[in-house]
C-alpha cells in the first residue's frame, strides 16, 4: 500500500507529468468557465492533444481537465447564475445570492476549499477501496459483468430524474451505435454501409463533440447575450471570515461522505451527490429559511460532494472497467485508445497508470486551489469576454480536434450528423449522456452476453438462477419498474390537475425535503 | 391551432432509425441464443428502439403540449454552425488546414446577423496562428497547411 502510494507520487512528480497536470487543470477550468461547455466537452475537445503523450501522462492531463472543468463550471454559476455543468446547478442556489450580496470572492474561495476537501476524501476512498474492488472483480463471470453493466445503464436512466422513456431510447440508440463496425467475435461488418472508416466503428470523439459540443454551442448562441458581472473579484476579497470557516466544517465533512459514497455507485454521479448534500444541509439546519439566500453551507456541502463523487466515480471505471457516467466513459475510451485494456487487471498490470493517476489527482486538486486564487481575475475576464468571439473558435477547435484524431474527413462529417441529432435531442428533452454511456458499454455488454449465454448453453434461466447475476438483474428490473410506475403516476396526477407537465429548465426532478 | 410538435417529429425520426436498423440487421446471421450471431444483438436492440420510440411518439401525440420556446428550432445558428463544420470537412480535403479555418470561422459567424467580416477575419487569423503553434510546433503533428488535391 505505502510503496504503491510512493510509486504513484514518484510517477506524478516527474517534471513532465507535473507540467501536463497543470496544463490540464488550467485548460479544463478555462473551458468549464465558458457557458454551455462542461467538463465532458472539455475532455472530448482536448482528447486529441493527449495522443502524443505517454499513456500515464495523457491520463493525468485528462484527469486535470476533468476536475478543472468541474471547478470552472462552479465559477460560472456563482458569478452569473449560469451553471456551466449540471452538477454546478446546485451551487447556483446559494452561490449567486452570495455574489449579489458582494461576497462573490468568499463564495469562490469556499468553493475551492470545499472542492479540495471533497476531492481529497474521494481520493482516499479510491486508494482504500480500489484494489480490493478490483480483486472482487477478478472473480466475476461474464454473466456478472453483463448484469453489472445493465445495472449501470438502467441506473443512469432512472436515477437522474427526467423522462425514463427518453433516457431508455438514448441508451438503446447508444448501444446500437456501438454495434457499428467489425463484430469482434465473427469478424463480420455491421452497419458499415461500405464505408471503410466505419469498420473501426463510429468515432467516440466525433460523436461526443457532435452531441455535446456542437449542439451546446448552437443553443448558447441564441441564449444569454447579456452577461454582466457588476462586482470586481480580487484575491483580497476572497478571504473568508473566521466565522465562515467555522460554519463550513460540518457541511464539508457531510458533503464529502455523501459524495464519496454516491460517486462510486453507477448512474448516481456528481449531480445527485450535490443535490443530496444540499438537501441534507437543509434538513439539518436550525434556520432553514437562510438557504437560497446566500447560506455558506449551501455552497460548501454540494461542492465538496460533487468533487468527492468526481473522484470516486473513478472506482468502477478503473477497477472493473465499467464507467458510471458519460464523462467516465470518455475516460475509459481514452484508456483504450492508449492501449490499456480496462478491467480488474488494470491495477496489477499497469500500477504506474493507476497509482500515478491517483497521486496526480491530489496534485491537481492542490493546483486548482493554488491556481484559482491568483487567477480568479483572469476567469472573470474570460466570463465577460463576448461570446460572439468565442464560439467560432470553439467550432474550429472541435473540427481540427476531430480531424486530427485519425486525419479523417469522414469523422468531421459525422460531427455534422451528430451535431444535428444532438440539437434535436436537446430541444426535445433527451439527455445525451446515456447515449454516450450506451455507446461505450455496448460492445462490452454484447461480448459478455454472448459469452454468458454460451456458458449457460443458451438457457437464460441459468443466468437468473446464479445468486449474484440474478440479484443484479433483479435490482435493474425493480429500478425500471419503479421508475416507469412513478412516471405513469405523475402523468395521471398531472391529468387530474387539468394541466400538462411541462419540461422546466434548470432545477427540477429532485424533491427537496419540506421545510 | 394544433401543430405537429417537434417532440413527435423526433419520436418518428427515432422510430425510423430503429426500423432501418432492424431491416438491415435481419440480413445478418442471427444465430441461436446459445451461439449468438452478429445479428442477434442488433435485432433485439433495434426492435426495442422501435417500441420505445413508438411509445414516446404516442405520449407526445396524446399530450399535445403547447409549443414552449425551448422546443423551437433556431434555424439560423443551426444551419450556420452545421454548415461551418461541413465546410471545414470539404475545404481541408481540397485545400488544406489554413483555408479550412477561414471557411469554418467565416460560416460560423453567419449564425448572427450583422457580425461583420472584420472580426471574423481577425478571429480566423488568430486561430490559424494558434493552431499552427500548438499542433505543428508544440505537438509536432503533420497537418496539411496548404494543399491542392482534387
Amino acid at each position: 500500500m505505502i510503496e504503491n502510494i510512493l510509486l504513484g507520487f514518484a510517477t506524478a512528480f516527474t517534471p513532465e507529468n507535473l507540467a501536463y497536470c497543470f496544463l490540464g487543470v488550467f485548460l479544463g477550468t478555462f473551458i468549464g468557465v465558458l457557458p454551455g461547455l462542461g467538463s465532458l466537452a472539455a475532455i472530448s475537445m482536448l482528447l486529441p492533444l493527449t495522443f502524443y503523450l505517454e499513456p500515464t501522462t495523457a491520463l493525468i492531463m485528462l484527469g486535470g481537465i476533468y476536475y478543472g472543468g468541474e471547478y470552472g463550471g462552479s465559477i460560472a454559476s456563482i458569478l452569473l447564475n449560469l451553471p456551466g455543468t449540471p452538477s454546478a446547478a446546485v451551487t447556483c442556489l446559494d452561490g449567486n445570492p452570495m455574489a449579489k450580496q458582494g461576497r462573490a470572492g468568499v463564495a469562490l474561495f469556499i468553493t475551492a476549499i470545499a472542492s479540495f476537501v471533497g476531492g481529497s476524501v474521494g481520493i482516499v476512498a479510491l486508494m482504500g477501496f480500489g484494489p480490493s474492488i478490483a480483486r472482487l472483480g477478478l472473480g466475476f463471470s461474464p454473466a456478472d459483468y453483463f448484469a453489472l453493466m445493465l445495472l449501470g445503464l438502467v441506473a443512469a436512466v432512472t436515477v437522474g430524474g427526467g423522462s425514463v422513456i427518453k433516457g431508455l431510447i438514448m441508451v438503446v440508440l447508444g448501444l446500437l451505435l456501438g454495434t457499428v463496425g467489425t463484430d469482434v467475435t465473427t469478424g463480420d461488418f455491421r452497419y458499415t454501409f461500405d464505408f471503410l472508416e466505419l469498420r473501426d466503428g463510429v468515432s467516440l470523439v466525433a460523436m461526443a463533440m457532435g452531441v455535446f459540443g456542437v449542439s451546446e454551442v448552437i443553443s448558447s448562441i441564441t441564449g444569454s447575450k447579456t452577461r454582466k458581472i457588476s462586482e470586481k473579484v480580487t484575491a483580497r476579497s476572497m478571504m473568508p471570515t473566521r466565522q465562515d470557516l467555522r460554519k463550513i466544517f460540518g457541511p464539508m465533512a457531510r458533503g464529502s461522505t455523501i459524495g464519496g459514497f454516491l460517486g462510486a455507485l453507477p448512474g448516481a454521479g456528481t449531480v445527485i451527490a450535490a443535490f443530496m448534500a444540499y438537501a441534507t444541509e437543509i434538513r439539518l439546519a436550525k434556520d432553514k429559511t437562510r438557504f437560497g439566500k446566500g447560506a455558506i453551507e449551501g455552497i460548501a456541502a454540494p461542492e465538496s460532494a460533487n468533487n468527492a463523487a468526481a473522484q470516486t466515480a473513478f472506482i468502477p471505471t478503473l477497477t472493473i472497467g465499467i464507467p458510471g457516467s458519460a464523462t467516465m466513459s470518455i475516460m475509459l475510451g481514452a484508456l483504450m485508445i492508449h492501449g490499456i485494456s480496462p478491467g480488474p487487471l488494470l491495477i496489477s498490470d499497469h500500477p504506474t497508470v493507476f497509482w500515478g493517476l491517483i497521486a496526480s489527482f491530489w496534485i491537481g486538486n492542490l493546483f486548482l486551489l493554488v491556481l484559482n486564487i491568483p487567477l480568479i481575475g483572469l476567469w472573470v475576464r474570460v466570463l465577460q469576454f463576448p461570446y460572439k468571439y468565442i464560439y467560432p473558435v470553439v467550432i474550429a477547435l472541435i473540427c481540427i480536434g476531430v480531424f486530427s484524431m485519425r486525419t479523417s474527413v469522414f469523422d468531421v462529417s459525422l460531427v455534422v450528423i451528430f451535431g444535428a441529432l444532438g440539437y434535436l435531442f436537446q430541444r426535445t428533452g433527451y439527455s445525451p449522456a446515456p447515449l454516450i454511456l450506451g455507446f461505450v458499454l455496448g460492445p462490452m455488454l454484447e461480448e459478455n452476453l454472448r459469452r454468458a449465454m454460451l456458458m449457460a448453453r443458451g438457457d437464460p434461466m441459468r443466468l437468473i438462477s446464479d445468486p449474484l447475476t440474478g440479484s443484479l438483474l433483479a435490482i435493474s428490473a425493480l429500478m425500471l419498474v419503479w421508475a416507469v410506475f412513478g412516471g405513469i403516476r405523475s402523468l395521471i396526477a398531472a391529468r387530474r390537475k387539468g394541466r400538462v407537465f411541462r419540461h422546466r429548465r434548470g432545477l427540477r426532478c429532485w424533491p427537496l425535503p419540506p421545510g | 391551432m394544433k401543430t405537429i410538435s417537434l417532440r413527435l417529429i423526433v419520436a418518428v425520426l427515432l422510430a425510423g432509425i430503429g426500423l432501418t436498423a432492424l431491416v438491415i440487421a435481419s440480413t445478418y446471421d442471427i444465430g441461436s441464443a446459445r451461439r449468438m450471431g452478429p445479428g442477434y444483438f442488433p435485432v433485439v436492440l433495434s426492435a426495442v428502439l422501435v417500441l420505445l420510440a413508438v411509445a414516446e411518439g404516442v405520449t407526445a401525440f396524446m399530450k399535445r403540449a403547447p409549443e414552449s420556446s425551448s422546443s423551437k428550432i433556431d434555424w439560423r445558428p443551426l444551419l450556420a454552425i452545421l454548415g461551418a463544420v461541413a465546410g471545414f470537412a470539404v475545404t481541408i480535403a481540397l485545400f488544406g488546414l489554413i483555408p479550412a479555418f477561414f471557411v469554418v470561422i467565416g460560416l460560423a459567424t453567419l449564425s448572427e446577423p450583422r457580425y461583420g467580416w472584420k472580426p471574423a477575419a481577425i478571429l480566423a487569423i488568430i486561430t490559424c496562428i494558434g493552431a499552427w503553434l500548438l499542433f505543428s510546433q508544440l505537438l509536432g503533428m503533420t497537418l496539411p497547411l496548404f494543399r491542392l488535391g482534387f
